[in-house]
């Protein structure tokens, strides 16, 4: 058990706020509330995903919030040009992982540093989307667009199958399958990656390019929850999810993570904001209060694998 | 023992000829020809520098020749790779283990099995099966699943042989694979090897033991300075014969040793304990002008002696220094009292490549070439080129960046660095690895120099003929503490060689 | 003689890129190469200088800090309290924030060099905290105002009408720095630390000592910066210094710092900053949309980057085993790719531009929204640009790209040079704008304000579509008429520091305290204005407090937001009503899950800023009218210096479809 000592911290600390809302809070334990809560996460909670195997591999994307951005414009536009639903959903994904790819060939190939790549196609495509829609929203959806025209159940229903295959996908994949496990060799120790053969420059754009399908995918399925779609969504994305990977455990440096604490940390960074309003605690507060979690859990990671690093540095 | 010749008919496992390499213009290899045949264990060796990693690399493809032959089997290689190499049966047990720090041994040993296996899936239970097995097969008992980086190095090359034995490799290079190993260890390997070789795979074997190798290895190859000097039956040579080929010369003639009358105790260490670095008991004193040989096994405790002495790896212990009690904290104490050390590797921690020569000369004293704090360039500068002058850094100036340069010119500008800081005492851990032999012969007359000024020079050496050569005393490390202290006059390869394995010597 | 001044290549190129810059906009750009707009820049470079500074040793260790710009929010917001709170004096209120930076810098510098923590991630963490900090303690509402002239000067003032005086701060902290980083040992050893940092280890550098060292320095800046940026904009506020470190990083990066550390320069990172100052200011002299900046830069920052990588293949510290840089193709792509972003960029930028700029005589009308992406504002545009085309005048249409006061600033001095004829202001802060626009004034161009006012002397007209009272009370009484029986009530507002969403709750709370004791508000939420945001904040509000039976929305995106979570709770009880734009509610007040929205016709606003701003400056409003003729919308009453667009329009379902915004 002392390899999940991390995610068993973070469970316990949920625990904890559940406790607290359970004995001081009504309503909170409500199917209606949970879904909702659920629902408003799922973004955060796949964009995670990808975020986690970027961050396996020592990297980092913090472009994450402008690709949502545009790939839930690109969703509306194509299903206001008569697309069904699905290829409209398609043709997101797709755009996010063409953008996920350019950060990823650039620090594959190019070697360039991925903070600064990622920096600047944030910077580049927020202002080139604010450019070209000029702030506008995209409208006159076609009726069938909003929840693929399902009713709130099925679609929340929906949504929980997605997101279930998606984090089982994923935590199989990279336990159970040989492209994951590279992705943990190349964060690990990438010379040595490259000894065994492991065409780590390859792993390095498929952890970005996938990263950008599953922002264009979730901005997609983001996208369809209503029936106008806003030109400025996915503003400080990437710093929810970098915070949620981080707060699961996984190593900024690379090499050690997993997707069951990445989404412990999306659950515990999700309920703080609603536990706060449901505790009557000022909405003003909560900012610090994400930092002070970020901090604690980082510096309870530390000092945990102190010993470990210890024995690793001799 | 099988009985081969050059002359069979087989093909040659390996067929190496007139290989070449040269890194940042230093020749690692001149003239490097080896031919393996299967089922034989060919010992490789030469002192160090002598090129043996360098040819070893080319053939596991992790470098490209400059120029040369290299064919595996009769295939003809002309652009080698890591892939190329490992499917053409080559597996390599190499010094320093490339783990992966972050995954369990389990998956260390397995991942490149299954490498070659294809398929897309992992099947924990039979990877921690599989590695169970191949851990116990050479007769360790280590957990699969533990995190790699929890090891100790002895382990971490326990999983390495693993690793290779799993491959099923027809073409094993085993680089000082029983440095870190205990005499069972040791044991278990040479029964594994030698079963190995009775299936039918070619092992190229490197080490410094040379008992080992006469009576493990078939066949020995002897490099010197980059050439392939010889290869001869195991059966037809001895050991000073081995080492005449090695060396070239006789132990005596290559060291500028002069005798220096000691002066004080320079610095005494009394029942030292560092349980972090796997020290224990360790006493021992240096007066000035001496130069005290430390030797033993890799990972003996030599280095981790030193980097405790030097704070990196600090003890609240108190030492003697120049006849006062004092407790060295981090590097720059250490400094701040007059010790320099020199490290082991150079390129991490002996130099900053990427800074330029005077830099890297002035950057523990930096307070010497500073008004207030502040720096003065000019004096830097002087103090730089004086040391370049003095120490003959082959470079065209002051500013030419420390990674321009060769291996022996680097390690001068690491001396330089501590000649600078005026130290009463200077550690010196393996100052002539890596380094041409223009190079050693000048730092060793550095180092006679040293002592000859008043220096205490405490020098790690894994080269026996220099710690032989150079030192006034030896002490001998076994497994963590200075089991023997001998004179000059005690001291024989023998007797070093046989306390560093861990014998009683009746001195 | 390169080598003697210590100049690189890189720096050369930088230098050769900041001339060639000037001189494309000293040619392209009226007024660009004048001395006082050449001090303007530098004025506003220096909060972001002062970071650039801070955070070049940083990189140069490999590090990284995210927290400064939270870190100028947070002192902002302490050092607006020790002054109107606190009672003291300004001194001691400079002393204690310089103190609290140190704080700031102390808690990164123990967790990154004490318990060894990646920066990127604590760094992370005290961007959120102390940001949150600084909400917590405003609750994101108070701004404090009010220093005595002699602080205001600081950041406003000149020495011989000519030289910003926080200037000379800045050159002294510079030379500080180029001292400590080119000229100490302690600089020394930092780029030790940043090429091998177990290399210095071993040579006895101090290593988390110097680190430590860094981190705390950067607080402290980071607070300095803070103390001018409260005196520049005569105001503290919880969002200063938002969005600062990734500029001040930007301009790090592209001065040649290497985020591997080891390289890089003062120098070059204040050339890199200029570089990127002057781009900014051109392109607004040049009329040029603001969201083109970004884009540039983001080419920009890229393009040097690969340029870089592709010169220093050889240093690269990947060890063994790293393949060689495939140069040649590598380097074309990337040349194509930047070449072709930045051509077609500019091309399209050429034909569209905010606002055609011909030759002649015609009026040049600058009209700013508070931010070009809102839908509100959007809609306004339309108006004006329907007024600009009747007039045949020459329109400019620019502003923050998101909620930015000092951008406001910068853009308006950009105005004043650039010499347009008249300035209409959507006023994000009242007391960090008046100064720039009383300077408008002195210098002849003709001030109004639009959708909210600035001090009464900064301007000339307010084009008054409503007053906050008038807001608050039409949004209160609609609600009460909502809920005959009283109730509960909850507010979600746009960002929690937006200044007039604040003096409607304010007004709000008035209104039912005065006439509707049967309401209490039960709780407010913020959305910062992003329609998702909106909608969770409400789903949330409906589960914890189930008594609540009305929301009220006042920022635009946050009314269909919330009818839309009202709706998809099937909770037909709960009423929604807000400050928003038929064209985005249309569908909500259709199906009742929005009953009223209120709103000026957003159009005729736009419409009348161009008109007004067009008027004002032919000088054809005579002073003491009571009215004046505005085309289409004809008279409009001018009640003393406010010109009055006409009530707040009630929007329900009934008259939804006849309008068209």
């Amino acid at each position: 058990m002392k390899a999940y000592a991390r995610e068993l911290a973070v469970a316990a600390t949920i625990l904890l706020v559940l406790a607290l809302l359970a004995a001081t809070t009504h309503g909170f334990f409500t199917v209606d509330n949970l879904s909702d809560l659920f629902l408003a996460n799922v973004p955060v909670l796949i964009v995670s995903l990808g975020m986690t195997l970027i961050i396996l591999t020592g990297q980092i994307d913090i472009s994450v919030g402008s690709v949502f951005a545009v790939c839930s414009i690109v969703t509306g536009v194509a299903a206001r040009a008569g697309l069904p639903v699905l290829v409209a959903m398609l043709i997101a994904s797709v755009v996010g992982a063409l953008l996920g790819s350019f950060n990823g060939a650039l620090v594959a190939w190019m070697r360039m540093p991925s903070i600064v790549v990622t920096l600047a196609s944030m910077v580049a495509i927020r202002d080139g989307l604010r450019w070209q829609t000029q702030g506008a929203w995209v409208g006159d959806l076609p009726a069938s667009f909003q929840r693929f025209g399902l009713s709130q159940t099925a679609y929340t229903i929906l949504m929980l199958v997605v997101a279930v295959l998606l984090i089982v996908f994923f935590a199989v994949g990279l336990r159970y399958f040989r492209g994951g496990r590279n992705i943990f060799a190349t964060g690990s120790n990438e010379a040595a990656a490259r000894i065994l053969g492991i065409d780590t420059n390859r792993v390095l754009f498929s952890v970005f390019a996938i990263t950008g399908l599953l922002t264009g995918f979730s901005a997609a399925l983001n996208a369809v929850r209503f029936n106008q779609i806003p030109s400025n969504s996915g503003i400080g994305l990437e710093l929810k999810t970098i915070a949620a990977v981080a707060v699961g455990g996984a190593t900024i440096t690379g090499g050690s993570g997993t997707i069951a604490g990445t989404v412990l940390g999306v659950v515990l960074l999700g309920i703080i904001g609603p536990a706060l309003t449901f505790l009557g605690v000022s909405a003003y507060w909560e900012h610090a209060i994400q930092g002070l979690i970020i901090l604690a859990a980082v510096s309870v990671n530390v000092l945990s694998h102190y010993r470990r690093r210890q024995v690793s540095h001799a | 023992m099988q009985n081969v010749s050059s002359n069979s008919a087989p093909p040659l496992a390996i067929a190496a000829k007139s290989l070449t390499k040269s890194y940042a213009g230093v020749r690692a290899l001149r003239s490097g020809s080896l031919e393996l045949l299967p089922g034989e264990v060919h010992a490789l060796i030469g002192e160090n520098g002598a090129g043996k990693s360098t040819l070893t690399k080319i053939i596991t493809g992790a470098i490209q020749p400059d120029s040369g032959e290299l064919e595996i089997f009769g295939q003809r290689i002309s652009e080698n790779d890591p892939n190329r190499s490992r499917a053409l049966g080559v597996a390599a047990i190499y010094q320093q283990p490339a783990i992966f720090p972050h995954l369990t041994v389990a998956e260390n040993i397995c991942m490149p099995l299954e490498r070659e296996r294809g398929g897309i899936t992992v099947d924990w239970r039979s990877r921690k099966q599989r590695a169970k097995e191949l851990i116990h097969s050479i007769g360790a008992n280590i957990d699969p699943d533990r995190l790699a980086g929890t090891l100790s190095m002895a382990e971490q090359q326990v999983v390495e042989i693993a690793k290779a034995i799993g491959a099923k490799a027809r073409i094993l290079l085993m680089d000082e694979p029983t440095a870190l190993l205990s005499e069972r260890e040791t044991e278990k390997l040479f029964t594994l090897v030698k079963r190995l070789r009775s299936e039918g795979v070619a092992i190229i074997y490197i080490s410094h033991r040379l008992e080992e190798i006469l009576s493990l290895a078939d066949r020995i190859t002897v490099l010197r300075d980059g050439e392939t000097i010889a290869c001869c039956n195991a059966g037809d040579v001895d050991r000073a014969k081995l080492i005449e080929l090695m060396v070239g010369r006789s132990i005596e003639s290559v060291f500028p040793k002069r005798t220096v009358v000691p002066g004080d105790v320079a610095i005494a260490v009394k029942d030292l304990n560092n349980p972090e670095a796997g020290l224990h008991d360790i006493s021992f004193s240096v007066r000035k002008g001496e130069i005290f040989g430390l030797a033993g096994l890799v990972g003996s405790g030599r280095t981790e002696l030193a980097r405790t002495l030097f704070g990196i790896t600090p003890v609240h212990t108190s030492i003697t220094l120049h006849g006062r009690e004092v407790t060295i904290g981090s590097p720059a104490e250490a400094i701040a009292k007059g010790l320099g050390y020199l490290p082991e590797d150079r390129r991490q921690h002996g130099v900053i490549l990427d800074m330029s020569i005077a830099s890297n000369i002035t950057l523990a004293s930096l307070n010497d070439v500073a008004k207030r704090g502040l720096l003065d360039s000019n004096r830097e500068q002087s103090v730089a080129e004086a040391y370049r002058t003095s120490l003959r850094i082959k470079a065209p100036a002051t500013d030419t960046v420390a990674g321009a340069l060769s291996g022996g010119n680097q390690q001068k500008v690491a001396l330089a660095r501590w000649l600078a800081i005026k130290p009463g005492i200077m550690i010196l851990d393996e100052p002539t690895q890596g380094v041409d032999v223009g190079s050693k012969s000048e730092i060793h007359e550095l180092i006679v120099e040293f002592a000859e000024r008043g220096m205490a020079v405490i020098l790690i050496s894994s080269e026996l003929p220099e710690v032989l050569g150079m030192s006034d005393r030896i002490g001998v490390f076994y497994n963590g503490t200075i089991v023997a202290t001998l004179s000059r006059e005690e001291a024989t390869q023998q007797k070093v060689m046989s306390l560093a394995f861990g014998h009683e010597v009746q001195a | 003689m390169l080598r003697r001044l210590h100049i690189s290549a890189a720096e050369v190129a930088l230098v050769a890129a900041l001339v060639l810059e000037c001189i494309y906009f000293s040619i392209a750009a009226p007024s660009f190469a004048t001395w006082g707009n050449f001090f303007e820049i530098i004025r506003f470079s220096v909060e972001l200088g002062l970071l650039v500074i801070a955070l070049t040793p940083i990189l140069i260790t490999g590090g990284i800090d995210l927290s400064v710009g939270s870190a100028i929010g947070m002192t902002a917001v302490l050092f607006g309290t020790m002054w109107h709170d606190g009672h003291l004096p300004i001194a001691a209120c400079v002393a204690l924030s310089l103190l609290l930076g140190l704080v700031a810098g102390g808690l990164n510098a123990l967790l990154i060099a004490g318990l060894r923590l990646p920066p990127l991630i604590v760094t992370l963490g005290t961007f959120s905290l102390y940001r949150g900090i600084a909400e917590g303690i405003t609750h994101g509402a108070v701004s404090f105002t009010g220093y005595p002239a002699g602080f205001l000067h600081l950041g406003q003032g000149y020495f011989w009408k000519l030289i910003p005086v926080q200037l000379p701060i800045l050159i002294v902290v510079l030379a500080a720095y180029t001292i400590l980083l080119h000229k100490s040992v302690i600089g020394r050893s930092i780029y030790a630390i940043g090429f091998n940092a177990e290399g210095a280890r071993y040579a006895g550098i101090p290593v988390r000592k110097r680190l430590a060292l860094l981190y705390v320095l950067s607080g402290i800046i980071a607070s300095l910066a803070a103390v001018i940026y409260v005196a520049h904009l005569g105001l503290a506020k919880s969002d200063l210094g938002t969005g600062y470190e990734l500029q001040a990083i930007t301009a790090v990066v592209v001065g040649g710092v290497s985020v591997f550390g080891g390289r890089g320069t003062l120098l070059g990172s204040m050339l890199g900053l200029f570089f990127l100052s002057v781009l900014q200011n051109g392109m607004h002299l040049m009329a040029l949309p603001s969201e083109l900046t970004g884009v540039l830069i983001g080419v920009l920052l890229l393009a040097i980057v690969a340029v870089d990588r592709l010169r220093s293949t050889g240093t690269f510290k990947v060890t063994a085993g790293e393949t060689p840089l495939r140069k040649r193709p590598a380097f074309a792509l990337a040349a194509v790719v930047a070449l072709g972003v930045v051509c077609t960029l500019l091309f399209h930028a050429a034909g569209h531009r905010n606002g055609t700029v011909a030759a002649g005589h015609r009026l040049t009308i600058a009209v700013m929204p508070k931010a070009k992406g809102d839908p509100y504002f959007i809609s306004a545009r339309a108006g004006a640009e329907e007024a600009a085309k009747e007039l045949g005048v020459d329109l400019i249409w620019d502003g923050p790209t998101s909620l930015d006061a000092s951008q406001q600033n910068e853009l308006v001095e950009n105005w004043i040079t650039r010499g347009v004829d008249a300035i209409v202001v959507a006023v994000e802060n009242k007391g960090s704008i008046s100064t720039v626009l009383r300077k408008a004034r002195a210098h002849g161009i003709p001030v109004l304000t639009w959708d909210a006012d600035a001090e009464l002397n900064a301007r000339d007209y307010f084009l008054n579509q409503a007053t906050p009272v008038g807001i608050a009370n039409a949004l209160t009484d609609e609600g009460a008429r909502l809920l005959p029986n009283g109730g509960q009530f909850a507010i979600v507002t746009g960002a929690l520091s937006a200044e007039n969403q604040n003096e409607w709750i304010a007004d709000i709370k008035k209104r039912v305290a005065s006439n509707h004791p049967n309401l209490q508000l039960a709780t407010i939420q913020p959305s910062d204005d992003d329609r998702d945001k909106a909608f969770n904040q409400t789903q949330v509000i409906l589960k914890a407090y189930p008594q609540v039976k009305l929301i009220i929305a006042i920022s635009a995106p946050a009314v269909p937001g919330a009818a839309e979570a009202v709706a998809q709770s099937g909770r037909i009880d709960v009423k929604v009503i807000g400050l928003s734009l038929p064209s985005i509610c249309r569908t909500y007040l259709h199906d009742g899950s929005v009953q009223t929205i209120f709103l000026w016709n957003t159009q005729d606003l736009g419409y009348l800023t161009v008109y007004a701003g067009a008027l004002k400056a032919e000088k054809k409003i005579q002073a003491g009218a009571n009215s004046v003729h505005v085309g289409r919308l004809g008279n409009l009453e001018i009640s003393g210096s406010e010109i009055i667009l006409g009530k707040p329009l009630l929007i329900d379902k009934n008259n939804v479809d006849s309008l068209h915004f």
